[in-house]
């Protein structure tokens, strides 16, 4: 009914509004991002001058940089291992068939629907030696426990992750248990009645059937964690020294702090390209896993 | 069912033990959170914690009140969050109905294009977009927040708006047009009712994402403050470790309320929510 040409201007005007919208958001910022890579730009002496790709090859000597690439990679690996292994096991705790199944949803979603920066200011006082909620805790068990965990480069990248997983692993598991309730009752029973144990038919039903379901969710965790930013922001600030600087906390220290705008483009442009590459290859990874 | 085993009591209790510990794990934070806020600043500094403070006391929410303004900072937090949301809604059935329903190249690269820029993380575009919010004098507006807000939940809300609308049959809308009704009367009398659901949880995922998002208020606004922001600029303590937990707590608190009662109310609409887009915005 929609075919005629006076419809297709009204379609158009429909649309417009959103794709406005997104090009001066996005598209635009993204492309002068691309380009003030190429410049060194001081704000505060008001020079701007093309320098080719100088900020890149800058970048990869920088040791601030190198820092933050290197526990960036170490938080998305540490943080999506433990989605994947603990958010099965929550998965298949929520999808348990008992009186509590509906609280117990519920109760679930919290961590998710709650701001990551309250978390995360509430985390840098439950991290705190003396007076925190995690050392209090571990002391009912061991009353002589004493750990700064903020102020050690390893319990403080420790405890960003463990922050991280309790904010997020909820919802992985949520997502999950999406997929479980996909797989047909009849496969488990018709394993049952073959012999299969509960072991059994977890390890060659449940995980082969949410194989590529996990996948897919594991593609845009790890879009996400790559560009955390307000868990540093606000439990760390990328401290000790700058051993839990996020490289999204890295270019914007670079761009509103110390005002490298040009330099902070570059690391934004190869964090750009590194996130287009990998959701690239693993889309298509994902594309061949069928089951 | 009679010719079903009776549940093993053992196994019962098993599920029950798990089903605690996970909330043990989730509400114990919570609980200590709520707890701090009430407890004077002096008690604190206590270890082992209390978890029942010897004298609890608002002062802290009263301080918050007095001399944060908690109260505006609620009110501008209301105003943005809810504007985005509503105009957010109308612009996304607006696109999502035109993808729905007209079927041309040049609307389909618009799709392509909507979804592709959801993958460019908003680090990357941070400061030319602050350099031009700045030169458009949008930074530190309600407008640029606004506009910002909704540019943020754009395309998932189309995104699932365009799913439901595919499923709902053209024919109503054309027996609507035999029956007189114009394009625009069509699409607000017959097409957005039919809607009503999938708006539902829209609305209610959109709700969260809008509350929670601190990326933008952070370097797009100054003066205005959400109370997502306003946690982290509270006046120090002057105690060692620098962080002022009796205020933290209190503002941490009145921020998760909301979202606890929100979520118990919604749980039902926010499950369907999350497994339709599988995305958070």
């Amino acid at each position: 009914m929609y075919a005629s040409r006076k419809y297709l201007a009204i379609a158009w005007i429909l649309v417009l509004p959103a794709l406005i919208i997104r090009v001066f958001t996005t598209i635009y910022p993204i492309i002068e991002t691309f380009r003030i890579s190429l410049y060194e730009v001081k704000l505060l002496q008001g020079i701007r001058e093309f320098v080719g790709f100088d900020n890149f090859i800058q970048l990869f000597q920088d040791s601030k940089v190198i820092t933050s690439m290197g526990f960036t990679v170490i938080f998305v690996v540490g943080s999506m291992i433990g989605h994947i292994v603990l958010g099965i096991a929550l998965a298949l705790i929520l999808n348990m068939k008992f009186a509590g199944q509906k609280i117990l949803r519920t109760i679930v979603l919290l961590p998710w629907a709650m701001p990551m920066v309250v978390i995360a200011m509430a985390s840098k006082w439950a991290f705190n030696n003396d007076y925190g909620l995690i050392n209090d805790f571990v002391r009912w068990f061991n009353p002589d426990f004493n750990l700064d965990w903020l102020i050690h480069t390893n319990t403080a990248r420790f405890a960003v992750i463990a922050v991280d997983l309790w904010k997020d692993l909820p919802f992985f598991a949520i997502l999950v248990l999406a997929g479980l309730q996909f797989i047909s009752a009849e496969m488990y029973e018709a394993a049952k009645i073959d012999g299969a144990g509960p072991i059994r038919s977890f390890i060659s039903i449940t995980l082969p059937m949410l194989s590529r379901n996990i996948l897919v969710l594991s593609i845009f965790f790890t879009m996400w964690r790559i560009t955390s930013f307000d868990i540093v922001y606000a439990m760390t600030s990328g401290g000790p020294g700058e051993s839990t600087a996020l490289i999204a906390y890295r270019v914007t220290t670079e761009a509103f702090t110390n005002l490298n705008t040009g330099y902070a483009a570059s690391i934004a442009v190869v964090l750009f390209l590194v996130m287009a590459l990998l959701s690239w290859l693993s889309m298509s990874a994902a594309k061949r896993v069928d089951y | 069912m009679t010719n079903q085993n009776p549940r093993p009591l053992t196994l019962t209790l098993f599920m029950w033990g798990l089903a605690l510990i996970v909330a043990f794990l989730i509400l114990f934070p919570l609980w200590w959170i709520f707890i701090s806020s009430i407890t004077p600043s002096g008690e604190l500094f206590s270890t082992p914690i209390k978890y029942w403070p010897d004298h609890p006391t608002l002062a802290s929410y009263r301080y918050l009140i007095e001399n944060v303004g908690l109260l505006p900072k609620i009110w501008d937090t209301a105003i943005i969050v809810g504007l985005s949301i509503l105009i957010g809604m109308v612009v996304s059935v607006m696109a999502a109905f035109s993808f729905a329903r007209f079927r041309t190249r040049g609307l389909a690269l618009a799709i392509g294009f909507l979804l592709a820029s959801m993958l460019i993380p908003d680090v990357v575009t941070a400061r030319p977009l602050y350099d031009f919010l700045r030169s458009v004098h949008l930074y530190d507006t309600y407008t640029g927040l606004i506009i910002l807000y909704i540019s943020g939940i754009l395309p998932f809300t189309i995104l699932i708006l365009q799913n439901y609308l595919n499923d709902v049959p053209v024919s109503i809308e054309e027996s609507a047009a035999i029956d007189g009704c114009g394009f625009f009367q069509s699409l607000i009398y017959v097409t957005v009712p039919l809607l009503r659901p999938a708006l539902a949880t829209v609305c209610i995922v959109n709700f969260i994402t809008c509350l929670n998002n601190f990326f933008t208020p952070l370097f797009y606004s100054n003066g205005i403050s959400v109370l997502s922001t306003a946690i982290t600029q509270l006046p120090l303590r002057d105690n060692m470790y620098a962080v002022p937990w009796d205020l933290v707590s209190a503002m941490g608190w009145i921020i998760i309320l909301p979202i606890i009662l929100f979520v118990a109310i919604f749980q039902r609409q926010i499950m369907e929510g999350i497994m339709a887009g599988g995305v958070k915005g």
